[in-house]
């Protein structure tokens, strides 16, 4: 990491120091004349105690040159030009192609330059974190730096640059959290991102822009309902237990897909029991109870037959089965929301035992939707680090492919939805704990609960793709599994819904 | 000379009926004689080409040196290429000319692929795609309802959220520097209300920069009090804000209040949108005939300009030569009666995938852009690790 400090020292103007760009090892020249300097938001960083020396073996892992290149590059102004990195691959299509990308314009140029200057300090404040030479000083610095080079704002940021915004917010919530101690769930209680300093308005902006710039909510919605159809065809009354109904705008269209069966079929009763939360910090558009009258508001206006009830966690969040009231001869569906504009990641002990706890219910159905993050495998911090990183990215691509323009708005929905969950997931892998339980995700823990895979009908992956072609051309859908439809965005993985079902019970 | 094997010579009957020539191959007897590819032939083509390196690789001029069947013709070989081409892709995306011919297309390609060009008869081929098909279009329209279904529900939270809001700006008094035009906003959004489907943020395309920029002025001293978020947003960069700094990033801020009340106060047709009414009015109309699409038209008027940036992301679209004609048919099948809206030309080629891959025809630098390396840096950990 010597390359970059320097690099950066020579950036603040600290004149003591001469900017070698030489490959070398050691951090400093040694020089006896070491001048304290205060830098703006340096919270009084001591340059004495930097380490002289920097083990640059160890940090690579073994691959000195790849590393030295690597730093390297983060110096140079021109690194996209002559990056060491040749692989044959594409950023993020799957397909080998032997062509390096071509871009336009010289603005392009600079605008893939800084991403990838940005992209390089990030890793670098990660491994100065966490990395085998931990270096909280080094971190700062870093961050320092990240912080002069991107911004949130609309205005003047490339996608790059915000999201590198939050990126780094978040490193520096992990870098002051790990100073103080604090691992508390609200680690950013102070922070501009905790949800509930969102104005409501801002809330409800927010998420009536995405669902119009991108697919995430409607196909979770979507995929859902149309496996709860297809499992609930011949029954009289359904019974639905939602996670976190929000406002509750999934079940509009189911009520209206059973309102309008084919087969001229009665439609079922419908009852929906929402989950609510016992604290006093919750809610993302109203309360539950707002959303249940409108819901019956709705069912009236459509001729459907509806009731709606609530049901509260438990005080620390988790789930208790028996608080859910149960009507014989109804067929039971569990729904589980756990995508982007729900804010239940904040509790994923609560989801788990909701999960597990829902066996207990013996449902017909249930469906879960959750960002698919990959194999997390034991990567430790900085291969989660690196996926969060190219997952969020190909999210906020995604989001500006739906409005082009409107920076602005892509602006509102990352901070509303994006930034703090980006905090949060990586304060979680930071902490050792998976983003989703441990490594796996929750379909994992779904199956090892002991449901079974549902398939995936045809209707359901034609209605997926259709729903898709309604956004832009670069969202596509896949079959994983059986039981899960997948929607990526070009070639990375971003959503995944699946539906499970409990074996029959032997007689 | 009555040679029974030689097709050209038998006369046409009222079946077809296949003979078998001395070459080995079998063709009907209606009047205009057509090879039928049988298992063995059929299997004796795909080791050809297989031998060739695979269809793509393959000519019909090679297979048919390949195969040395006497009485193929180059002919035969091309059509039937080409479909064992096309049968070699079931995964192509819906290419949406018409759904329904492209889904035809793809449903034969995939049963035909499945099931081997000649295991089964033409009926069932035909009855099984059929189905499909049928299955294929009740699912657009079910899903059609669906999105409108939950377009109507939208509409009414959004309808509560803006009495809500109109209440407190009346009882907080806290809009007096904007005035009356917050609350002439939001009766404005009241008129127009039921004729949105998807109110709200598609009129942000009519607010262009610019057009923010004058609420912005207007605003900017009455929201420091207004909104909770602090202006922590800049981290520690002041950017030089052209409404003057006031220590508090206003810039986001008013964006951000503008948006939000963008969302619950769609049309807000004050006095300053007038170069703007024409086109918002016939949106509107637009929007309200066409319920299905709107997130299709909005995207598309926003294709209407040229996007530079997006072509920085520098990604390359293998599939892209495909699907150059897409915007205005794409759309056609969900919605017959459909409107388009003034701004949605479809005179651009690219379609919705301008932004991303079509290459200009400017000279070019060679670079890789963020996203690969990320990529590979991704690839990198995941492998080490």
């Amino acid at each position: 990491m010597a390359m970059v400090v320097n690099g950066i020292i020579a950036d603040l103007n600290l004149s003591c120091y001469a900017a070698t760009t030489t490959t070398t090892t050691t951090f400093f020249t040694t020089t006896t004349n070491t001048p304290t300097i205060s830098i703006d938001g340096d919270r009084g960083c001591n340059w004495n105690d930097w380490s002289p020396v920097v083990d640059w073996h160890a940090i690579s892992g073994g691959h000195d040159d790849d590393f030295q290149n690597l730093v390297e590059s983060m110096m140079d102004d021109n690194t996209g030009l002559h990056h060491p990195y040749r692989f044959n691959r594409e950023g993020y299509n799957s397909v080998l192609s032997p062509e390096p990308m071509i871009v336009d314009d010289k603005r392009n140029d600079t605008e893939d330059c800084k991403g990838l200057r940005l992209v390089h300090l990030l890793m670098a404040a990660a491994e100065a974190l966490t990395g085998v030479n931990k270096s909280r000083d080094l971190a700062r610095v870093i961050l320092f730096r990240l912080k002069e080079l991107v911004s949130p704002s609309p205005n003047d940021g490339t996608n790059m640059e915000r999201l590198a915004a939050y990126f780094t917010e978040a490193l520096q919530g992990l870098l002051e959290g790990a100073s103080n101690g604090v691992h508390g769930k609200h680690m950013f209680s102070s922070g501009p991102h905790h949800r509930d300093d969102h104005h409501q308005t801002d809330i409800l902006a927010a998420f009536q822009l995405l669902q119009d710039m991108a697919p995430y909510v409607k196909f979770g919605h979507f995929t859902a309902n149309q496996a709860i159809l297809e499992a609930v065809a011949h029954d009289r009354r359904v019974h639905i237990v939602d996670y976190d109904i929000m406002e509750g705008i999934q079940w509009a269209s189911l009520m209206q897909a059973l309102v309008s069966r084919k087969d001229g079929a009665l439609a079922p009763h419908l009852r929906i029991t929402a989950i609510s939360r016992g604290g006093p910090n919750r809610r993302s558009i109203g309360s539950v109870q707002e959303t249940g009258r409108r819901l019956v508001a709705f069912a009236a206006s459509i001729g459907q037959s509806f009731s709606f009830h609530q049901c509260k966690l438990n005080f620390d969040e988790t789930f208790r089965p028996s608080t859910v009231k149960l009507i014989k001869g109804e067929a039971l569906v569990i729904n589980c929301m756990l995508n982007l504009p729900h804010f239940n990641y904040r509790a994923p002990d609560s989801v788990a035992s909701f999960l597990s706890g829902s066996k207990t219910l013996n449902p017909r159905l249930v469906t879960l939707v959750e960002e698919e993050m990959g194999p997390m495998g034991d990567g430790g911090f900085m291969s989660r680090f690196m996926n969060y990183l190219h997952h969020y990215s190909a999210v906020y691509d995604s989001l500006q492919a739906g409005f082009p323009m409107q920076n602005h708005a892509c602006a509102l929905v990352e901070r509303v939805f994006l930034g703090p969950r980006i905090s949060r997931s990586l304060a979680q892998i930071y902490r050792g704990r998976g983003g989703d339980n441990e490594g796996c995700s929750w379909g994992q823990l779904l199956g090892a609960t002991g449901f079974h895979q549902v398939n995936i009908s045809f209707a359901n992956h034609c209605q997926a793709k259709l729903l898709l072609g309604l956004f832009n051309d670069g969202y596509r859908v896949e079959e994983l599994a059986n039981n899960k439809l997948v929607l990526g965005w070009k070639s990375r993985r971003l959503l995944s819904a699946s539906i499970w079902t409990l074996p029959e019970p032997d007689i | 000379m009555f040679h029974p094997k030689k097709p050209s010579t038998m006369n046409s009957h009222d079946r077809p009926m296949c003979v078998q020539g001395d070459s080995g191959l079998v063709l009907t007897t209606d009047p205009k004689p057509r090879l039928r590819w049988t298992v063995e032939l059929h299997e004796r083509f795909v080791d050809a080409v297989t031998q060739l390196g695979g269809p793509d690789k393959a000519t019909p001029k090679t297979i048919m040196r390949v195969m040395g069947v006497k009485g193929l013709t180059l002919y035969h070989l091309k059509s039937h290429l080409q479909k064992f081409r096309l049968g070699k892709q079931p995964h192509k995306e819906f290419s949406d000319h018409s759904i329904k011919d492209a889904s035809a297309l793809e449903l034969q390609r995939s049963t035909a692929s499945s099931s081997g060009m000649t295991g089964r008869t033409m009926n069932e081929m035909q009855m099984e795609v059929q189905r499909r098909l049928h299955e294929q279009l009740e699912v657009q329209r079910h899903l059609q309802l669906r999105i409108e279904a939950q377009g109507k529900y939208m509409q009414t939270i959004l309808e509560k959220a803006c009495q809500t809001l109109a209440g407190e700006n009346m009882a907080s008094g806290s809009y007096k520097g904007i005035g009356n035009q917050g609350v002439h906003d939001i009766s404005a959004m009241k008129d127009f209300g039921p004729a949105l489907n998807f109110p709200s943020l598609q009129d942000l395309n009519l607010y262009g920069s610019e057009q923010l920029e004058l609420q912005q002025n207007m605003e900017r001293s009455s929201l420091d009090g207004l909104m909770p978020t602090n202006g922590n947003m800049c981290l520690g960069k002041k950017r030089p804000s052209p409404y003057g700094g006031s220590g508090k990033s206003p810039v986001i801020w008013s964006d951000d209040l503008r948006l939000h009340e963008l969302g619950t106060a769609p049309p807000c047709l004050g006095p300053q949108d007038d170069p703007f009414k024409g086109d918002h009015e016939i949106q509107i109309a637009a929007l309200s005939i066409d319920r299905g699409n709107d997130i299709d038209c909005v995207s598309d008027m926003y294709e209407t300009k040229p996007i530079l940036t997006g072509d920085a992301m520098g990604e390359k679209r293998f599939d892209n030569s495909a699907k150059l004609e897409r915007p205005s048919p794409r759309r056609a099948p969900l919605s017959t009666d459909r409107m388009n809206p003034v701004t949605n030309t479809s005179a651009m080629p690219q379609g919705r995938n301008s932004p991303f891959g079509i290459r200009s025809e400017r000279p070019v630098t060679i670079v890789f852009g963020w996203r690969r390396c990320l990529r590979n840096y991704l690839y990198w950990f995941q492998g080490k690790f």
